[in-house]
């Protein structure tokens, strides 16, 4: 143990030019596993965050190439007849709260803010939402029920437009029409660079009566407990079906999306980079494991004397085998070492830098360092068996 | 007896051509004798050295080395005897460059298990035999060709051994420090040491008591040289 660790101290330099296989390696791995952790941690907070017992309905649900978004262009848009009906028919449907959307313009004296969701709801919208009301009032089934000219806005409206004001009971203007101030939501911050906090809501009677009631509704049902949850799926999509007339054997065509479901999709996404990026370091963990057992046999070859001193007095096959083994492990250790505090700079570097996440997990860096050991067995087997085998005579005749 | 050999071959087969290097060779070496093989080149007394040392086996043959038969080992209980049994010193000295003095003295105990003090402790008991503590924290390249040939004596005596087998051991030095490695040979003879010296010189084989001459792979014959040092000095 001590003989290998000499050695390598004799030759840093050429010690860590070896490495760069296995450090690079290394570093992919555990850059890479923290974002996708990372990500994970954040996406399974945001697809969270509609509830466990909420799932929305809309005529997309979860596209995932341009043919099915193509496709779901054609499809019939859902209606607040459908909604109304779906709240009549189905018993484990506990709340429901329809909604449209659009995007415009915000004004307030000579400030605006353009591109600003617009979403046309009703007063179970905060509820069955992952909206909470921060100050003011959300609707009232009478605000919807008599088309009022009211309106909950986010922080990001508030911050742009009202700075500094109470923004209850102000005027703003949307599009070309005036709304009241009732209610400010909370902050939500932003999803994969996505603003979650400039937005409108206004009664959905008021937002069909000046931007036309064209649009397909998205419902979002809740169900009483986890229990009901897929009854509650399962009434509702037997009422769309027979309400949108589809044919036992064809598929819905609308979508129900759930915070499961959502899970589901993005572990297929996760699990696909997962993979790509043991690809990638696999590679460069096999080249640097050549890398390694090249420069392990140019020390064999160099210290073939050093092996014929050391059999003369009496090291046994094993001696030498474990010189050199441990000497190979050592190296690919500390380059795994390297690679692992390179890795976490790396990780840092991106979470701070860009709108990805990353966090570094304590496993990761086991199995970073792991991995590089096993390397360090693997390429180095060959050389040191190759070093035990030196017939000491010629060894030590070697020059 | 020390060393019994019993009609030793040693055959080489070098492409085609078939090497008969030690040709039926049969010695006895007791304990305590001071022993030189003598030769030209090409008479075999490197590779009667290298089984004598335990360094290969013979192709036909017996022999003993203290009490056990070497000639049937295998190369892990071969390196074992060569550990227990044999200190070398070789003709270009083979200390490891970038280790200190004590270190190469220390090398044989490491792959017996002695403790780290013990080691160091014999190590630097085996350089004060050969005058050198004070050279311990040098590397060889920091030392002269005598002084490394005495780090090499220091390191083949460490293990107390029952044989000190060297191949021209002063083939390296200039004929002055030659003359002092001998005198160290003798004193460490006198001490009670089994030595035996392979070279080509007269002038070195006759420090022994006993001078086998080595010729196409057989000892032509066996000389007695006590009285020439007894009358030389």
């Amino acid at each position: 143990m001590k003989i290998a660790l000499q050695s390598l101290a004799a030759n840093k330099l050429r010690a860590i030019l070896t490495l760069i296989g296995v450090i690079i390696g290394v570093a992919t791995v555990i850059t890479v596993v923290s974002i996708i952790n990372g990500m994970n941690d954040y996406v399974a907070r945001e697809i969270n965050s509609i509830g466990t017992t909420t799932f929305i309905i809309d005529k997309y649900g979860m596209i995932t190439s341009e043919e099915e978004w193509i496709e779901a262009q054609k499809r019939k848009k859902i209606t607040f007849a459908d909604m109304k009906a779906i709240e009549r028919y189905c018993p484990h449907c506990d709340l429901l709260s329809g909604s449209v959307y659009t995007r415009r313009r915000v004004k307030l004296g000579d400030k605006y803010l353009s591109d600003v969701d617009i979403v046309g709801t009703d007063e179970n919208y905060i509820e069955v939402s992952d909206i909470d009301i921060d100050y003011g009032r959300g609707f009232i089934e009478s605000d919807v029920k008599h088309n009022r000219t009211v309106a909950i806005v986010g922080p990001e409206v508030v911050e742009n437009l009202l700075s500094g004001l109470d923004p209850i009971g102000k005027n703003i203007k949307v599009h070309d029409y005036f709304l009241r101030i009732i209610g400010v939501g909370k902050k939500r911050g932003s999803f994969l660079g996505m603003n979650k906090d400039n937005w409108v809501a206004l009664p959905r009677t008021t937002f069909e009566k000046y931007f036309g009631s064209r649009r397909s509704v998205e419902i979002r049902i809740k169900a009483p407990d986890l229990l009901s949850m897929q009854l509650a799926q399962d009434e509702t999509r037997m009422i769309l079906r027979s309400r949108r007339g589809v044919k036992y054997n064809q598929e819905d065509d609308f979508g129900i999306y759930t915070a499961e479901a959502g899970m589901v999709l993005f572990r297929s996404f996760s699990a696909a980079a997962f993979f790509a990026m043991i690809g990638i370091s696999s590679i460069a963990l096999v080249v640097g494991g050549i890398v390694i057992m090249n420069i392990m046999l140019v020390s064999v070859t160099e210290r073939t004397r050093e092996v014929g001193i050391r059999k003369a007095i009496g090291a046994k096959r094993r001696d030498i085998l474990w010189q050199f083994l441990v000497e190979s492990v050592t190296l690919a250790a500390a380059g795994g070492l390297i690679g692992v505090l390179l890795g976490v700079i790396l990780a840092g570097l991106v979470s701070e830098l860009t709108p990805l996440p990353a966090s570094v997990k304590g496993w990761s860096i086991v199995v970073g360092i792991a991995i590089s050991s096993a390397v360090g067995i693997f390429f180095g087997v060959f050389p040191a068996v190759k070093a035990a085998r030196l017939n000491p005579i010629e060894a030590l005749r070697y020059e | 007896m020390l060393i019994k050999t019993v009609d030793l071959w040693k055959t080489y087969t070098v492409g085609t051509e078939t090497i008969h290097a030690v040709q039926g060779v049969s010695v006895e070496i007791e304990k305590g004798e001071y022993v030189a093989i003598m030769g030209p080149s090409g008479s075999g007394k490197s590779t009667l050295m290298n089984l004598i040392g335990c360094l290969d086996s013979p192709t036909r043959g017996e022999y003993h080395l203290n009490g056990r038969r070497v000639s049937a080992m295998s190369d892990d209980e071969l390196a074992y005897i060569r550990n227990k049994e044999i200190g070398f010193v070789f003709q270009t000295f083979n200390l490891l460059p970038r280790a200190s003095a004590l270190h190469n003295v220390e090398l044989p105990l490491i792959y017996n298990g002695t403790s780290s003090g013990e080691r160091i402790r014999k190590a630097k008991e085996a350089l004060k035999t050969v005058d050198l503590e004070d050279r311990m924290t040098h590397r060889p390249n920091e030392l002269s060709g005598g002084q490394r040939q005495r780090v090499a004596l220091a390191r083949a005596l460490v293990n107390n051994p029952a044989l000190i087998l060297a191949d021209e051991p002063t083939g390296n030095l200039d004929t002055a420090t030659g003359a002092e490695i001998m005198e160290l040979f003798g004193r460490l003879h006198r001490e009670g040491n089994t030595i035996i010296i392979v070279t080509h010189e007269r002038d070195i084989a006759i420090y022994a008591d006993r001078i086998f001459y080595l010729r196409d792979g057989k000892v032509e014959k066996e000389e007695d040289v006590r009285h020439i040092k007894n009358s030389g000095n």
